[in-house]
């Protein structure tokens, strides 16, 4: 019955036990490992050690080599050479031998513990390890000492053992005391039994196990019994040795009674002294490794006594018995001559080359002739070699890493100061606010303050960078010569810029002048760190970054999306910040600072990063100030950063050129403040302009909601979210609050489900139950963090697949659209969309779209990289169907990717008999938007938008049918090409910038984009209808077209 | 062997009983010499399953194993018992260092007089062999047992079950971050045995 997990037990021979026991998931691995990928993965680990070994830097090196041996214990069970096992320990004693401070240390002592076991005499090693002061603290030293005395049947010195160790009072103190009862107990029953049996004037002393079982004798020739010539088990019947030995073995020398021969089966008598234990100067050690079957020198028939009995007498050999130094080196000659060059197998043994390990460890090389000028330390640090490119990759990495390391570190350094300032610029702006209507004499004293409070925020964050940012603020230059309408206020990372300095551009020399006052009057201590952490932040992204001249660029007649949009995964940074490139001054300070990373906003713009910090910061605030100043909505000019009207106040302001030059690099002082009261003024109108605007486009009666998310959907800019649960979080309030009156409506459709429980957790392979069916999930297509959808089975065999989207809000938008969906368009309705239902948890909302199959656009994207033509056509044609419908109920559907796109089930049949109906079926409608519910104007809160593409197409004054028209050309364009959109613009008009391969129908496809990038202005509906006429495919095509879907399927 | 009376005409509840519970007071012999709870001058060499076993010559605790050994043959008999455990703790400090676990399902179909089932003595003997061979062997990853140890005997009964005299109720005596392996098992197709170890690691 063996099984699986027995290869511990089949191996057994070839497992060394260790003292302190296997793991047995290592052991079971090692035994079980196929040689190529245990050896590697070993290697591996090893190199790994070794390295750490060299480059270790820490306190404590002992450990490293401990946790070393530790593996190398595990993973060897043989022991055996390949794992080096008595080289590293050997290394490792060596290594520490001069540390004295390990002395004491446990691990050192197991190291020498362990170490004991290669060499040839322990007793010696604990002799040494005892007059060198190594372990004598600890009480395993004494007890494992003890044993091995106790194991060559020298009782007496075991207990002088263990009483030196009491007497040292070594630790843990009542261990040894334990082991020390634990073996008189056993001498006194052997005593007792050997008085009992033997009595005899040695019985004290002896030590030998004696029973009245047959004993076998040792290395007797086993017979074979019985017919398959197989020694039985039971081995003791044959050769038995006599019992009871009680004389003492016959002295082989007549005469010289000074020698005995070792008599394995009596103890060595008190011939061997009692070792006294003191400690000792070694000046040699004692025995070479005892060889196997080694015959001492000598002729045979000399008298001479051989010399062997004193090996295996050492124990109690005294240092100064140089002999054993001489006995080593004499060479080891096997009384057998053996001609060397008849038989190469059998040389003479050389003496000296298997010197016992013991002795090679305290031979100390003096070798003060050579030195070495290679740091011969290094290499040859561990067991292995390591070769000096290893070496020195290493160092490198060492320094990679650690680099990065602080890199991080400064980051988010600079990030959580950004965010405290964020938090002071907050607190400081609001008490402005409060102080709005005070006259200009209290201005200084205002303005001071706030000076003050920013001031103090540098104490609450110093930073080793603190000169570095004073020296960068400085900088912040705000060339007004550069920047005829606009002052970049880069400044403050909350506020300034912008439109409201526009305004005030004439206001400039008094606020010159006016920071030169302050400027003065504020040397003090080093100035916002506010300031200069944001300068660094820009230029952590674009070093190269001149100070350009603030002009902004003027807008394109063809709209260019006003603000960098965050894209999700920073890769537009450049592009995007291209548009803001006249924007933030730069500072030699920072460009010197390095970091072309990223960094935690990915777009450098300022005020864009502030307005992220505060989404996460600070949630009230973003909602309610996030509103637009509309500083000069005719000229053409768009603002680029939202700003917060309060923080704006704080606007750093201009600085004069020469005050500018006159800071220099690394003065300090600057400007903080700024004459509010030239600001107030057109921030009130401003705001009082920006709250307008702000109720034009409330639409919504709930306030909250609409300050939550009007505050993105503000008209001329395109809102960034920092993280995609904000956006969720809007639109999920935002539906809730929608949803409110249509509770009745739900309640009553019959595909709807109130359940009361929480939301199941779903997982691939496992059961859901929904309803009265159950289903079994499939795979997992994730679309966003907050919702999921899942394909799964019903239990019963067929084929037909079902999504299930599982949204983390309790809010049934999805229903609702397709409530709506279903109304409005009636009849057609049957054609495009399927069966749903819903159920509303707790926690949470499952939509279950039935009858799919498991093939979605996307998989076809990714899987067949050619698809015919026509069946291009045949997609394209469906999905313009779909989106057509959707739209002419109303609807627009804001997020089309193609990983939400699903052939519907059986189609086969479907394209055979009925052509109307659409073979592509749509999962998620998060992000629709009902234009008769919602009527938005503007594009934010689609997701679409904060690609590339979306900014270069749309613009403000695109609807929002149009964020679904740039969906179907995305993945039109991903069918065709494999390729994201990429877009270019030619004669106002914009054109694919990739060019439509022959063997596709160009003309076709080139009017299909050309339609559908450029609709502006027109009914999508018609644009749909229209496409969809170009597109649609012959009944042929239908045929092909089944096959391919069979295929497919 | 008792046993082997019944070796033709199949095995029986009793003899199933019997085969178990002579198997336990081999395997507990054998631990207990194995893990040096008693010293091994106290043991004596026995045949039996085609090994050489060794059994204690301590009188006080061969009368105790006998005991624990014969309540169990009529536990095993009932099929009111699952589970036999050996602590192996140390006398000094009772930290449990070692558990011995076997795992016994009974098939509570069989009763006294049902047909006696079909599996020949052979099989059995060599599958008890085997596992008495593996815990031997479990010495290539049992830590040495440093301290003097004395070992307890847990049987996990039925719930109702009445408590015999000299028996009390106890804990399950878990080690804490312990290794486990499992061993061997056996089955004489009315009782099986499942083994396993648990033990400390030193890490």
């Amino acid at each position: 019955m063996a099984q699986g997990g027995d290869e511990w037990e089949l191996s057994k021979e070839n497992v060394q036990p260790l003292r302190q026991g296997r793991v047995m998931s290592t052991l079971q691995d090692v035994l079980t490992r196929q040689e190529n990928a245990s050896h590697l993965a070993m290697q591996q680990q090893k190199q790994a050690f070794e390295l750490e070994i060299r480059f270790y830097s820490g306190e404590d090196p002992l450990d490293v080599w401990d946790r070393y041996i530790n593996w190398t214990e595990q993973t060897f069970p043989q022991g055996g050479k390949e794992s080096n096992l008595s080289l590293l320990l050997e290394r490792a004693v060596k290594v520490f031998h001069e540390e004295k401070r390990y002395y004491g240390d446990p691990r050192y002592l197991n190291l020498w513990l362990k170490f004991k076991n290669f060499c040839s005499e322990p007793l010696d090693l604990y002799s040494y390890l005892h007059s060198q002061g190594i372990g004598t603290s600890q009480a395993l030293l004494y007890i494992t000492w003890a044993e091995e005395y106790e194991a060559r049947g020298n009782k007496k010195k075991a207990d002088a053992i263990f009483q030196e160790g009491l007497q040292c009072k070594a630790k843990p103190l009542n261990k040894l005391q334990c082991h020390h009862r634990q073996f008189q107990t056993r001498v006194a029953q052997q005593v007792l039994q050997g008085i009992s049996e033997e009595g005899g004037a040695d019985a004290a002393d002896a030590g030998f196990l004696e029973t009245s079982d047959p004993q076998r004798v040792f290395l007797a020739v086993l017979k074979g019994k019985g017919k398959k010539k197989q020694a039985p088990v039971n081995r003791t019947t044959d050769v038995v040795k006599p019992l009871n030995v009680q004389l003492p073995p016959p002295q082989q020398v007549p005469g010289s009674s000074r020698f005995k021969v070792f008599d394995e089966n009596v103890v060595t008598t008190p011939g061997a002294e009692l070792h006294s234990l003191t400690p000792q100067p070694w000046a040699a050690l004692p025995p070479a490794k005892a060889k196997e079957n080694e015959q001492r020198a000598g002729p045979w028939n000399s008298g001479r006594h051989p010399h062997s009995s004193h090996v295996l007498e050492v124990t109690s050999s005294l240092p100064s018995f140089i002999p054993y130094v001489e006995e080593s080196a004499q060479p080891a000659i096997t009384p057998c001559k053996i001609n060397p060059t008849i038989n190469g197998v059998l040389s003479a043994r050389k003496p000296g080359k298997e010197k016992d390990p013991l002795q090679r460890v305290q031979s100390h090389p003096e070798e003060k002739e050579q030195k070495v000028m290679y740091y011969k330390d290094k290499v040859c640090a561990g067991v292995e070699e390591f070769s000096f490119e290893e070496i020195r990759a290493e160092t490198y990495l060492k320094k990679m890493r650690k680099k990065r390391e602080e890199e991080l570190q400064a980051r988010e350094q600079r990030r959580v100061e950004l965010v405290q300032k964020v938090q002071e610029m907050e607190r400081l702006l609001n008490e402005m606010k409060n102080k709005e209507d005070q006259n200009l004499v209290e201005q200084p004293t205002q303005m001071s303050e706030p000076h003050a409070m920013v001031s103090s925020s540098p104490d609450v964050l110093k930073s080793p960078e603190q000169q570095n940012k004073d020296a960068v603020f400085s900088h912040i230059v705000l060339d007004p010569e550069n920047s005829p309408a606009y002052k970049s206020l880069s400044l403050l990372p909350s506020s300034v810029r912008d439109s409201k300095l526009q305004l005030k551009q004439q206001d400039q020399d008094q606020l010159c002048s006016l920071d030169l006052d302050l400027c003065a009057s504020t040397l003090s201590g080093p100035m916002p760190i506010s300031f200069t952490v944001f300068d660094e932040l820009l230029p952590e992204n674009h070093p190269n970054r001149v100070p350009v001249p603030c002009a902004r660029r003027p807008l394109a007649p063809v709209s260019k999306p006003q603000v960098p949009i965050i894209p999700k995964g920073g890769g537009v940074m450049p592009e995007v910040s291209d548009d803001l490139a006249g924007i933030e001054p730069l500072n030699e300070e920072a460009i010197v600072t390095e970091h072309n990373d990223k960094t935690l906003f990915p777009i450098p713009e300022d005020t864009c990063d502030f307005m992220r910090a505060a989404c996460v910061v600070s949630t009230p605030f973003h909602g309610v100030t996030a509103q637009r100043v509309e500083s000069e909505p005719d000229s053409g000019r768009t603002i680029n950063e939202t700003e917060r009207q309060p923080l704006g106040e704080q606007t750093p302001k201009c600085v004069d050129s020469s005050f500018n030059q006159a800071l220099g690099v690394k003065k300090l002082s600057p400007i903080l403040e700024v004459s509010q009261e030239d600001t107030r003024s057109s921030v009130s109108s401003s705001a009082s302009s920006v709250s307008n605007t702000f109720v034009d486009h409330v639409q919504i009666s709930e306030e909250l909601v609409s300050t939550h998310c009007r505050a993105s959907i503000t008209n001329k800019t395109v809102f960034c979210f920092p993280e995609d649960e904000l956006l969720v979080v809007c639109c999920g309030e935002l539906h809730r609050q929608l949803l409110k009156p249509f509770q009745n409506l739900f309640s009553s459709s019959t595909n709807f489900h109130q359940e009361t429980e929480l939301m199941p957790m779903i997982q691939e392979e496992t059961n859901l139950k929904l309803g009265s069916e159950n289903y079994c999930i499939k795979q997992e297509v994730v679309v966003d963090e907050a919702n999921k959808i899942y394909l799964g089975a019903l239990d019963t065999a067929t084929d037909a697949m079902v999504a299930i989207k599982v949204d983390s809000q309790p809010i049934p938008w999805d229903f609702y659209i397709n409530l709506q969906l279903k109304e409005r368009l009636g009849v057609l309705y049957q054609e495009e969309f399927q069966k749903c239902n819903c159920f509303l948890y707790q926690n949470g909302c499952i939509m279950l779209y039935e009858e799919l199959t498991s093939i979605s656009v996307w998989s076809i994207i990714q899987n067949y990289v050619t698809i015919h033509e026509n069946y291009i056509m045949v997609l394209v044609y469906h999905l313009l169907r779909l989106v057509e419908k959707l739209h002419t109920a109303e609807i627009v559907h804001g997020n089309l990717h193609p990983e939400i796109l699903f052939l519907g089930f059986g189609i086969g049949a479907i394209v055979s008999c009925n052509k109307n109906i659409s073979i592509l079926k749509l999962v998620d409608f998060t992000h629709s938007v009902d234009m008769r519910l919602q009527p938005l104007s503007s594009l934010n809160g689609f997701p679409i938008i904060e690609t590339q593409q979306a900014q270069q197409i749309l613009s403000e004054s695109s609807s929002p049918y149009q964020v679904d028209l740039l969906g179907i050309a995305e993945i039109v364009h991903l069918l065709l090409l494999c390729e994201h959109l990429q877009v270019h613009q030619e004669d106002f008009k914009w054109k694919l910038s990739k060019i439509i391969p022959k063997y596709l129908n160009s003309e076709l496809w080139a009017r299909f984009f050309e339609t559908i990038l450029n609709a502006d202005g027109k009914s999508t509906v018609s644009v749909l209808r229209e496409l969809g006429e170009e597109m649609k495919p012959s009944d042929s095509v239908y045929q092909d077209l089944r096959n391919f879907i069979s295929f497919l399927v | 062997m008792a046993a082997r009376q019944l070796s033709r005409s199949g095995i029986t509840l009793k003899g199933s009983a019997e085969i178990v519970a002579e198997f336990f007071f081999c395997g507990i012999n054998s631990i207990l010499y194995q893990r040096g709870i008693y010293p091994p001058e106290t043991f004596t060499r026995i045949q039996k399953y085609g090994l050489t076993l060794l059994e204690t010559t301590d009188a006080k605790l061969k009368l105790y194993l006998n005991n624990v050994v014969n309540q169990l043959k009529d536990w095993l008999h009932s099929c009111s018992v699952q589970k036999l455990v050996v602590v192996i703790s140390s006398i000094d400090s009772e930290e449990v260092l070692e558990r011995w676990q076997f795992d016994i399902e009974c098939d509570k179909t069989m009763k006294d007089d049902s047909a006696p089932r079909e599996k020949s003595q052979k099989a059995i003997q060599e599958e008890i062999k085997s596992v008495i061979r593996q815990i031997t062997a479990t010495v290539t990853f049992l830590p040495l047992l440093e301290t003097a140890c004395a070992f307890d005997l847990l049987i996990y009964t039925d719930k109702d079950l009445e408590i015999p005299e000299k028996w009390e109720e106890s804990g399950p005596q878990i080690i804490s971050n312990s290794e486990e392996v499992r061993l061997r098992s056996f089955t004489t197709t009315i009782h099986k045995v499942n083994s396993m170890v648990a033990y400390k690691i030193d890490s």
